[in-house]
């Protein structure tokens, strides 16, 4: 009888219900999303850059698990209170407390068994959709990905009628201690204010301190290494979690001190509500921070490595197309490209070595980027100034020649590219018009170009590396595996940056996805016991227009502090990549645009869903 | 003669929709209340009371007939004409108190008169006054949840009367409370009327509380069926609201 009672209420409730299976099976999707990379290590160990990358993952199973337990409890309990009232007229119905508590147990469960079916089905799309989007923007094959994964689904299974079973356990055993008078009374609990003075300031004090030595930690991840990122973890951890346990009740208490903002429309009941959650969410805010920071932090990398394989590849070289003995083919796609400078260089070839025209290169002297270790930014372009007195020059010192200068070793190595892949052993030599007319040999010339947009012409240049390859092999009698041209460098430095890119999108989407959604459970798991207030509200006058301004404006600011203090964990913490990124600021606002626009999502969900609840219909 | 302060024509209000069972919670009613008259509103549960309020407070609107207020006709009002007609010129007395718990005793006083945008300097000798008024200076600084519920019941009058409303609409006021504090709230009441010229419309079950009235109309299946002035102590009018009770449960 009483679960007959229990359905028929479940289906008048169904959209609450929505609201919760929504939830729980964004969870569950999430978790095998992360399952499906985690588990696959073949995937891992060979896609990514960073060697403990697998460690990397372990760290993160951990982290999700006890989030992701933390979430399903909120998740629950928000179940439980929009249940109880009704539990508790049950029992003044004479229902028997055990019944009653069996019937919790058996909803709860039975809820979490239905999304845990859409959220593995859900899962397997959203790994499938996402990996496949990234992939296709990425041009990477991620050999080895599955979005289908066997052991995921087991484990994802498990994990989940596990945490289902406790928290279906805990609902009963709730709903069994309360009272009746408890349940039936379970909206109008009044929440104390205790901030004092001299515990926010040590608290703050804490914050600050172990903020402090987590951002230096951060920023000297060159010398601390692995203790470094542990040490980071922890600190700014446990500084997060203090700011919204000492300084943010304290800041609202004292904002709502301030008689002239309080006492100004609706204000008063804004900042009191605002108060109340800060009070009440400090454990949430402070994980919703964290998950920003590592969902935000794992998306920027991403982004940033992205934008990486660029940077890295014009490390070395000025010209973003160099062609030796360009045939017509070439000549008709160079033709297509934007051109911003361009010079031709004269050279020949003979069996032990090649020979450039001192003249050509006097005349133009190529861009050359002088690489110095000690600095992190790409080099700026200088062009070769040394003179060449002499009349001739050679790679090597010897008894007849002098070694050419430092900077034009550079620009005739790198600039024009006569690397090994095109030249084999040959040695290298700058001859005046003189002595290069003397030489015996077809007279050839390499072209050099800057061109608009790299990576827009990479499918031109392409073509012409395949053909650099042909001479390539012309010259040495072995094709080449790669031209050491800059387009060859890009291919090479993608190639190994694709998994680690892929992989810090997925999840850093996935964390983003996860975090929003703690954050609205937790408000409309207390959004029943705010109904009568705004009902207050309403009779006593307030225009609806006012009731929802003041919703938007509470739930704003509780959205935006977490936001704000994981922003600016994200923003130092980049400076862990920065020696093996160049300039990993590069384009941050893709990252952060996401981030605003996946939060800013939840936001407006947040405050459509609490309205739902609070605001009667419009009639 | 005083002019009227509520004037009330053919008012009916169906609950349900056309093709369902429909019920007829107020059948055609019509009366007056004029300036500072304190008006009590009297039935058996289930008879109209609280629907009668609910529609004259704007909380609800009417199937049929028309009400003014002070002089404005709210049945053809928007619903942001009523929230304001009602932060303006109304104040409401529950019997669940209604305050915000998370608001001072202070604060709760106070919003009626932010939220009209009143200036913080102008509110607090404003809250002050009523406050000394209803005789509860002391516990401004208090949460409602630390406070007796007679307290409650003066902090909701102060706030029903602090942005000084046309009218005031208390529905079972001392419904929750205790008989001594039902009595002093009463007491209060009355003072209000008598002294500060506060019309009031009283909705009670309560004869004891009615018999503060000066006039009382019965109402019964949603039909106004007698009324009655007070014209002598308010003990005779007691009994005499216990005789008309009686007559109507025989
Ligand atoms: N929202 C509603 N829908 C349908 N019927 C209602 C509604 N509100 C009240 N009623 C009915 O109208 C009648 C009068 O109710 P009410 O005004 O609350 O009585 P009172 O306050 O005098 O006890 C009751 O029979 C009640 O069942
Ligand atoms: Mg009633």
């Amino acid at each position: 009888m009483l679960f007959k009672l229990s359905f028929s209420s479940m289906r008048k409730s169904f959209k609450d219900y929505l609201v919760l299976l929504f939830g729980l099976t964004i969870s569950i999707a999430i978790f095998y999303m992360f399952q499906t990379l985690a588990q696959n290590k073949v995937f891992l160990e060979s896609n990514a850059m960073i060697s403990s990358i697998v460690f990397v993952f372990h760290v993160g199973t951990f982290i999700l698990a006890a989030i992701t337990i933390f979430y399903i409890f909120y998740a629950t309990s928000f179940m439980l209170s929009m249940r109880q009232k009704e539990m508790g007229m049950y029992m003044t119905l004479g229902a028997k407390k055990y019944k009653v508590a069996q019937m919790m147990f058996f909803e709860t469960f039975f809820i979490g068994m239905i999304s845990l079916l859409i959220g593995i089905a859900i899962g397997i799309g959203l790994a499938e959709g996402i990996a496949s989007l990234f992939m296709w923007q990425l041009d990477f094959s991620g050999e080895g990905f599955e979005a289908f994964y066997l052991s995921s689904i087991m484990t994802t299974v498990i994990f989940y009628v596990i945490l289902f079973s406790l928290t279906s356990i805990v609902n009963a055993v709730k709903v069994a201690r309360q009272s009746v008078l408890e349940l039936l009374h379970a909206d109008r609990k009044h929440d104390e204010v205790n901030t004092k003075g001299s515990r926010t300031i040590i608290g703050v004090f804490f914050a600050i301190a172990l903020i402090a030595v987590g951002y230096y930690a951060m920023i000297h991840i060159d010398k601390l290494v692995q203790f470094g990122v542990i040490l980071a973890a922890i600190t700014i951890t446990i500084g997060t979690y203090l700011i919204f346990i000492s300084f943010l009740p304290y800041f609202i208490k004292k904002l709502k001190g301030i008689r002239t903002l309080n006492e100004k429309g609706l204000n008063a009941f804004t900042l009191a509500q605002l108060r109340f959650r800060v009070m009440n969410l400090t454990k949430v805010l402070g994980t919703v921070t964290m998950l920003i920071a590592l969902g935000l932090g794992a998306l920027t990398a991403g982004i940033s490595f992205y934008h990486n394989i660029e940077k890295q590849s014009s490390m070395f070289q000025t010209n973003d197309v160099v062609v030796h003995q360009p045939s017509e083919t070439d000549e008709e796609i160079i033709e297509t490209l934007n051109i911003t400078e361009q010079h031709e260089y004269r050279y020949k070839v003979k069996k032990d070595g090649v020979y450039f025209l001192k003249e050509d290169l006097l005349n133009n002297p190529p861009l050359i980027r002088e690489f110095n270790p000690e600095i992190k930014e790409i080099p700026e372009p200088k062009s070769v100034a040394t003179s060449l007195p002499a009349e001739k020059y050679a790679w090597n010192e010897d008894e007849q020649m002098k070694a050419m200068p430092e900077g034009w070793y550079t620009a005739i190595s790198t600039e024009l590219n006569t690397s090994f892949y095109m030249f084999g052993g040959r040695d290298i030599y700058i001859y005046d018009k003189t002595n290069f007319q003397k030489i015996d040999g077809k007279e050839q010339h390499v072209f050099t170009a800057m061109i608009e947009d790299f990576k827009e012409a990479l499918p031109k240049l392409e073509k012409i590396d395949k053909g650099q390859q042909e001479i390539a092999a012309s010259m040495t009698g072995e094709k080449p595996e790669t031209t050491g041209s800059k387009y060859s460098n890009y291919v090479a430095i993608k190639g190994f940056s694709n998994g680690t890119i892929f992989m810090g999108f997925f999840l850093g989407v996935a964390f983003l996805m996860m975090m929003a959604s703690v954050l609205m459970f937790k408000l409309l798991s207390s959004a029943n016991a705010d109904i009568q207030r705004y009902d207050m509200l309403r009779k006593i006058g307030v225009r609806r227009s006012v009731l929802t301004k003041s919703i938007y404006r509470e739930l704003f600011l509780v959205f935006l502090f977490p936001a704000i203090i994981g922003l600016v964990h994200v923003l130092v913490g980049m400076q862990m990549f920065s020696f093996i990124i160049i300039e990993p600021y590069t384009k941050i606002w893709i990252p952060i645009s996401i981030f605003i626009l996946i939060y800013g999502i939840y936001y407006v969900m947040t405050v459509q869903m609490y309205k739902r609840i609070v605001l009667p219909k419009e009639e | 003669m005083s002019k009227p302060v509520l004037q009330v024509k053919n008012l009916h209000k169906i609950y349900g929709k056309k093709n369902q069972n429909q019920y007829h919670a107020l059948d055609h009613v019509s009366f007056t209340i004029n300036e500072g008259e304190f008006v009590g509103i009297m039935g058996p549960s289930g008879a109209g009371k609280t629907t009668l309020l609910n529609v004259i407070s704007t909380l609800d609107d009417a199937s049929e007939g028309t009400i003014e207020i002070a002089g404005t006709n709210i049945t053809s009002m928007k619903q942001n004409q009523l929230a304001d007609f009602r932060s303006e010129q109304l104040g409401f007395i529950f019997q669940d108190f209604n305050l915000l718990e998370n608001l001072t005793v202070y604060e709760n006083i106070a919003l009626p008169l932010s939220l009209q945008g009143v200036s913080s300097k102008k509110i607090k000798p404003n809250v002050e006054k009523v406050a000394q008024r209803l005789g509860i200076e002391s516990i401004l600084k208090k949460y409602p949840v630390t406070i007796s519920g007679g307290q409650k019941q003066r902090v909701a009058a102060a706030r029903a009367l602090v942005h000084e409303p046309a009218m005031i609409l208390a529905d079972e006021p001392t419904g929750a409370l205790d008989s001594k504090n039902a009595k002093s709230l009463m007491e209060t009441i009355m003072d209000l009327n008598e002294n500060h010229d506060v019309s009031i419309m009283l909705v009670t079950h309560d004869p004891l509380s009615a018999s503060y009235c000066q006039r009382i109309m019965f109402i019964q299946d949603g039909k106004l069926y007698k009324e009655i002035n007070r014209n002598s102590t308010r003990e005779v009018f007691h009994q005499q609201i216990l005789n008309v009770l009686a007559e109507f449960s025989g």
